[in-house]
């Protein structure tokens, strides 16, 4: 038993899983609709826009979904993390995303590209250790943590780079990467793609991803099993903090830009895909995978109502009405599955 | 049974066939009670005997299954709402006032006057110092609760009952907590509240107050009433008695033939929060019981030595193939193989909304994973011994443990702990809201721990359980070891003395 492989577990586990007996649940509609509504809801919406919204089944205008959709599912995915782990969100990723993307420009401009990343790491690695000490170790509220850490952040940032925009060379591997595509599909879209697989992995099949979910149903518990819980939380800012820095590379690289600004409203969409996935801002509950559809959704909902003519204004209002629903269900799921 | 008060007035409240159940667990089964206007009426019983459930219900914070509750012969709709207009005052056992709000306004809460939505402070002052002054306790009504001390804080809350005026003041253990020259404050003024006319239901452990203040006495055991009777026509003995009532039983116990080893847990001055001072030892395949009353201390005591809660003096060494471990913190505990079911199951045992498995995978996951990646055959096949091995019924591993029984949630919580084979066990309440059958199951498992060499320190409220257990009882009064019994000198009697720290009966 000690020996096998993990392909034997995963077998094994499966053939165990079915000859089991089907538990017995009452499941009210609306946790159904908490459970499965997402993934119903997508193939809904992209089938009516296919059918109904002009130019949305174009070439040109899926690449354009993906290329947007990129960089804010790649955060999103990370920040799932953090969501998971009961801690809320973290607002940092608006300074983290537009930190990643300046120094990835401005310090190849300079020194080139390798000790731009690593400069962009450890960057992101003090993002993803500060916050995680201040709420995992001090238990402080993420809520308020990541707030200031944004400010911290954005002030560094506008310091050192005096508030300029940083333009990329014309050639290279940066702008190579960033208007690449295989078939229709953006090589930004490819990165969301593996960062899901890679961290949707992490989450569901690795000791530290269980003890994210385990921290986020019950933290006493799982501290008091003996877990270092505040190794957990550090963990699950870190996940988002390189995240996020990945997201600031594919987004300096498709705009060849880079400015303090560009990832204004990062954490808010990031959150909305998050929850709209199904993924509980209680804690516990949820997966990257949801995390994915929930991005998929909330861009492919964008970009119908961009196509529709729909000013920016009323985009924001549907955002925000669809993470009120979102989150309604959510609580109201969990009421319904308490009683 | 004697059923006529000793005092002349009417009956204002009256309980009629109370019955309430927790789940399985039958709290109340059956208890009438009334209580005269000017009468003490005291409820006495072991700890879960049902005392604070019946009150709550009779406060309208519970209700009941059947049965109903009168007030002045009218029958009382269910909800504190209601009891508090009918004239009910409850005193928590645990203290509920604000910290950071001022004595006037704790003693106001909830019903302060206001008009127009804002609070009228002159009003709110006056009646504040008018119950402050019919309790007779003199304190700064704008000093902020959290600046009081214990004591005074209990005083405050009984001058809260107060100021509603209320017809029926009910007491939940409120001697708890105090100093015995504070407590003969508290039950003068109860004589002096009585004299005009409430009615008072006291609750207590301690029978010299039981009998130094009270016209009646109601005993309840396992939530059924087995007395009523005028305090004048009994002893303490008499009570205690009946309180614990088991002698009977005292025959069936099976004790284990204790073989005790070499020591596997020393706890050399140990000092927390509501611990004072506490050497402690346990010996391999030996289980030590820590008896004692509901907040003596006991549960901080087991948390402060394996680390679970933070120590503020003393040392703690495990033992292991001969080599000595000073353990500094709870995660040290548990690698040097402790394990710990604590008191709170469904919140600090088990992760309900997690699967069985997952459960059991969080105390074992270093076994359980190939560099960080989870084995989930391995996961499978060993959460499901485990599960088998206590007795989880259906042992279906994928289940939520929310969605067990008490006594199957505990199993699990057993089990995710067994998996690591530990040497030394903390059970902490292992029984608690448990169904006989259950029980008796854990009570198995526990036993056959210490057979297997396992070293067992256990927490129980539970009487009969603990000297079914344990070989060796320590008691706990007020964060201290109180007294130590074992073999023959440990019995229903024995324990109950030391922890209520009264020589009552003979030891």
């Amino acid at each position: 038993m000690a020996k096998e492989t993990l392909t034997e577990a995963i077998t094994l586990a499966e053939s165990d899983a079915a000859g089991l007996a089907p538990v017995k649940s009452r499941t009210s509609p609306l946790e159904w609709v908490a459970e499965n509504g997402i993934f119903v809801f997508t193939a809904l919406l992209i089938l009516a826009s296919v059918v109904f919204v002009d130019g949305f089944a174009s070439l040109v205008n899926i690449t354009d979904v993906f290329h947007r959709a990129a960089p804010i599912g790649i955060v999103a995915v990370g920040m799932t993390f953090v969501v998971i782990s009961g801690n809320y969100l973290d607002l940092s990723v608006v300074a983290q995303v537009a930190t990643s993307a300046v120094i990835l420009i401005a310090v190849s401009n300079e020194y080139g590209l390798p000790l731009a990343m690593l400069a962009a790491l450890l960057a992101a690695a003090t993002f993803g250790i500060v916050n995680g000490v201040a709420v995992g170790y001090f238990k402080a509220n993420a809520v308020i943590v990541t707030l200031a850490t944004t400010y911290i952040g954005l002030g560094l940032l506008r310091y050192f780079s005096g508030g300029s925009i940083f333009f990329g060379p014309q050639d290279g591997i940066i702008r190579e990467f960033g208007l690449g595509k295989l078939g229709p599909v953006p090589y930004s879209a490819i990165v969301l793609l593996i960062m899901t697989i890679v961290l949707g992995f992490v989450l569901s099949r690795t000791n530290f991803g269980f003890l994210v979910r385990s921290f986020g149903v019950n933290e006493r518990a799982t501290r008091l099993s003996g877990t270092n819980t505040a190794a957990v939380v550090i963990g699950a800012f870190l996940v988002t903090a390189v995240a996020a820095m990945v997201a600031g590379w594919v987004l300096a690289a498709f705009s060849n830009t880079a400015v303090s600004a560009m990832s204004q409203g990062y954490d808010f969409r990031a959150l909305a895909a998050i929850i709209v996935g199904g993924t509980s801002v209680f804690g516990g509950k949820g997966s990257v995978l949801r995390t994915l559809v929930g991005v998929i959704f909330v861009s492919v909902l964008t970009n119908v109502l961009v196509l529709s003519g729909i000013s920016f204004g009323y985009q924001q209002m549907a955002l925000g009405a669809l993470i009120v629903a979102a989150v309604t269900v959510d609580a109201l799921s969990r009421k319904a599955a308490k009683r | 049974m004697a059923e006529q008060a000793s005092s002349p007035g009417d009956v204002v409240i009256e309980a009629r066939d109370i019955v309430k159940r927790f789940g399985g667990a039958v709290a109340v089964d059956d208890v009438s009670i009334a209580v005269r206007e000017g009468e003490i009426h005291a409820v006495v019983g072991e700890n879960g005997a049902g005392k604070s459930t019946l009150m709550r219900v009779l406060a309208g914070i519970i209700t009941q299954d059947s049965g109903e509750v009168l007030v002045n012969g009218t029958p009382l709709e269910t909800g504190a709402k209601n009891s508090i207009a009918a004239g009910i005052s409850l005193v928590h056992q645990e203290l509920s006032l604000v910290p950071e709000m001022t004595v006037a306004e704790n003693i106001l809460l909830g019903y302060a006057p206001t008009q127009f939505g804002f609070t009228k402070s002159k009003e709110l002052e006056a009646i504040a110092a008018e119950a402050l002054e019919e309790i007779g306790v003199s304190v700064d009504l704008n000093e902020r609760i959290s600046r009081l001390s214990v004591a005074l804080r209990q005083f405050v809350e009984i001058a809260r009952a107060v100021a509603r005026k209320p017809k029926v003041l009910i007491l939940d253990e409120p001697t708890a907590t105090l100093t015995p020259a504070e407590t003969d404050y508290l039950l003068t003024m109860l004589q002096r509240l009585a004299s005009r006319g409430m009615a008072i239901i006291y609750i207590s452990h301690r029978i010299p107050e039981v009998i130094r203040i009270c016209h009646n006495v109601t005993i309840l055991r396992d939530g059924k009433k087995v007395m009523e009777s005028k305090v004048s026509d009994t002893s303490p003995e008499g009570i205690v008695d009946q309180m614990v009532g088991r002698e009977l039983k005292l025959g069936l116990q099976q004790r284990r033939s204790a073989k005790p080893g070499e020591v596997v847990l020393r706890a050399e001055g140990i000092r927390a929060p509501g611990v004072n001072t506490v050497d402690l030892e346990v010996r391999a395949g030996e289980i030590v019981g820590l008896g004692g009353l509901v907040g003596a201390g006991r549960t901080e005591l087991v948390r402060a030595i394996i680390g679970a809660d933070n120590r503020t003096a003393g040392r703690v060494t495990k033992f292991k193939d001969g080599k000595a471990h000073v353990l500094s913190g709870y995660q040290s505990s548990i690698r040097n193989g402790i394990a710990y079911v604590p008191e709170e199951r469904r919140t600090d045992g088990l992760a309900l909304a997690m699967s069985v498995a997952d459960n059991i995978t969080l105390t074992n996951r270093a076994e359980l994973s190939s560099v960080g990646v989870q084995l989930r055959g391995k996961i499978a096949k060993f959460s499901q011994d485990l599960a088998e091995k206590v007795g989880l019924r259906p042992p279906e591993i994928r289940r939520e443990a929310g969605q067990y029984s008490g006594g199957n949630q505990q199993k699990i919580v057993i089990a995710k702990w067994l998996g690591r084979r530990p040497d030394f066990i903390v059970l902490d309440e292992p029984t608690r809201g448990v169904d006989v059958g259950a029980k008796a199951e854990i009570h198995k498992l526990v036993k056959a721990l210490a057979d297997d060499g396992t070293a067992v320190l256990v927490v129980s409220s539970d009487l009969p359980e603990l000297l079914e257990l344990a070989d060796t009882i320590h008691v706990i009064r007020d964060g201290q070891i109180a007294g130590t019994l074992s073999g023959d000198e440990a019995n229903e009697k024995t324990v109950m003395s030391l922890a209520a720290g009264e020589k009552m009966v003979d030891a």
